[in-house]
């Protein structure tokens, strides 16, 4: 078994279609509004007036891409630091998932993820979180996002032989500094990537799909 | 802001206050008692400590207004270990408990003096603790405008500020009450309400200060800490929350200030009873509803880093 379990994404080859974040809402059977994994697109730059052709345009360092997220099942998980209750759990492969049944919905691991990973159920007054597919991990199968992926930019594994494959990168814009919860995440960046905390750009999704 | 939010708002500012109540009456009591006797300080502060029960049990109450599933409420305490909340929730509980045993003991005279002098001593450390803990709640790497010093700072200063002016506040009701019951200890129970007054509006001013340095430091603090979050939160307060901020420092400055300082000159000099009765229940009302908008703007305008 895995000791830490973790994503691995591949900015560089995304297409920003959100089959994954589909996916993800189909098999855990989640409402709208519930979204355990988000495709977020980032962009920037600009336009400048053509200096001798009104009406013509030049792009100025435009860039655009995207970044799939969904809990990276920290290793220094703020959530589980935080709850009172014990409801936030990290299983031994590294998994980080919420009780419900224990959860009292005081929502203290919504303010402590800088991920918005632990999202709160409206309806049934309890969080709800990305478990990583637990029931088909424990089968041996993949987490829904990485089987829908139609680009394979994304797949999952021992953090450890992710690193080892791909890298260390955590983080890019918009994501937060990789330091404040030492995510299980590995991301190959989009050729445009912007450093984490640089703000050069924004994120260009509607406010209701966030 | 939510209903969630509100119910913390209420939660903390009547915590705060009844813990700070606690303590001030302690030391209230303990000069009361050497300036005029046991039984004096008792007349003087044994009904204001009754009415702090009320107080807290109605915080209790708004706590549960947070919670989606208040059905688990019980599990709360459950990570002593990592959990600031789990740790301020024991707290409460064990400040409540406490605080009620001696309240009772109080009231009833049961025990010696020395006891529930013990006791109480306990009561306010932990109330206090409660304080700490609940300040330390909100220092998440994630939120910078809560993540400082000045977090546990505002709610000491609330503590104290609401606490001891509640403290005057009962105290003139009680001494109202004291004059129509028990005409005859009303001198030493004026003389004592002259002189507790005088010292909660000199305190009161001391933190006004505290506060009114606090503040703006914070604030600049966090425009220039180069945290994007940080200087967005403060844009929020002062373009959404401009007025109420200005509001709430305009009350700070007229309760705990310009009443205060009437309220110790009335105090020193013996002026008009009714005067010094209406100055503190202004003092009181003008620093709670500036506690409040303080509170409201703290939880309004967190925002986090991150996605």
């Amino acid at each position: 078994m895995a000791k830490q379990l973790g994503f691995y994404f591949d900015s560089s080859i995304c297409v920003n279609c959100k089959v994954c974040q589909v996916a993800c809402q189909d098999k855990n059977d989640l409402p709208p509004h519930l979204r355990w994994r988000r495709v977020l697109q980032y962009g920037g730059g600009d336009w400048l007036p053509h200096p001798s052709r009104p009406g013509l345009f030049i792009p100025n360092q435009v860039f655009s891409y995207a970044v799939s997220i969904s809990c990276n099942h920290c290793e220094k998980p703020a959530c589980v630091e935080v709850c009172p209750t014990g409801a936030m759990t990290k299983r031994s492969d590294g998994i980080v998932f919420v009780d419900q049944n224990n959860c009292i919905g005081c929502r203290y691991c919504e303010w402590a993820c800088p991920y918005s990973a632990p999202q709160y159920n409206d309806i049934e007054g309890v969080m709800s979180k990305c478990n990583f597919c637990m029931d088909l991990i424990d089968k041996g199968e993949k987490p829904a996002c990485v089987s829908a992926c139609v680009m394979r930019a994304l797949d999952f594994g021992d953090i450890e032989e992710l690193r080892a494959r791909y890298g260390n990168l955590a983080a890019i814009e918009p994501l937060p500094d990789a330091s404040i919860t030492s995510p299980a995440l590995v991301i190959t960046p989009h050729r445009h990537a912007q450093a984490s905390g640089s703000g050069t750009g924004r994120v260009l999704n509607l406010p209701e799909e966030l | 802001m939510d209903t969630r939010e509100w119910a913390l708002v209420i939660f903390t500012i009547l915590a705060q206050m009844s813990v700070g109540a606690f303590v001030i009456l302690g030391i209230v009591h303990f000069f009361a008692s050497r300036e005029a006797g046991l039984e004096e300080a008792d007349r003087l502060s044994t009904r204001a400590l009754l009415a702090i029960g009320p107080t807290l049990a109605l915080a209790g109450v708004a706590s549960f207004f947070h919670l989606g599933n208040p059905i688990n409420a019980p599990q709360a305490i459950n990570n002593l270990a990592t959990s600031w909340m789990s740790r301020e929730i024991v707290l409460v509980i064990a400040f409540s408990g406490l605080g009620a045993v001696f309240a009772f003991m109080q009231w009833r005279k049961l025990a010696s003096a020395a006891v529930r002098s013990t006791l109480a001593g306990v009561t306010a450390v932990v109330g206090l603790a409660m304080v700490y803990s609940m300040s330390q709640i909100y220092m998440l790497k994630t939120m910078p405008s809560w993540n400082s010093l000045a977090t546990p700072l505002q709610f000491f200063v609330t503590t104290f500020l609401l606490g001891s002016l509640a403290v005057g506040a009962a105290f003139v009701a009680n001494y109202a009450y004291v004059k129509r019951r028990e005409p005859a200890c009303a001198e030493t129970q004026c003389s004592l309400l002259r002189s507790s007054v005088r010292w909660i509006a000199l305190g009161s001013i001391v933190l006004l200060g505290i506060e009114m340095i606090a503040v703006p430091l914070q604030l600049a603090f966090l425009s220039a800490s180069g945290v994007p979050q940080g200087a967005a939160s403060v844009a929020l307060m002062y373009n959404r929350y401009g007025v109420l901020l200005a509001l709430r420092l305009a009350f700070a400055f007229v309760g705990a200030g310009i009443f205060a300082l009437f309220l110790y000159r009335n105090s020193l000099t013996g002026g008009r009873e009714q005067t010094l009765g209406a100055l503190v229940y202004g003092a009181f009302t003008l620093v709670l509803a500036a506690e409040v908008l303080g509170r409201f703007i703290f939880y309004a305008t967190h925002i986090k880093i991150g996605i």
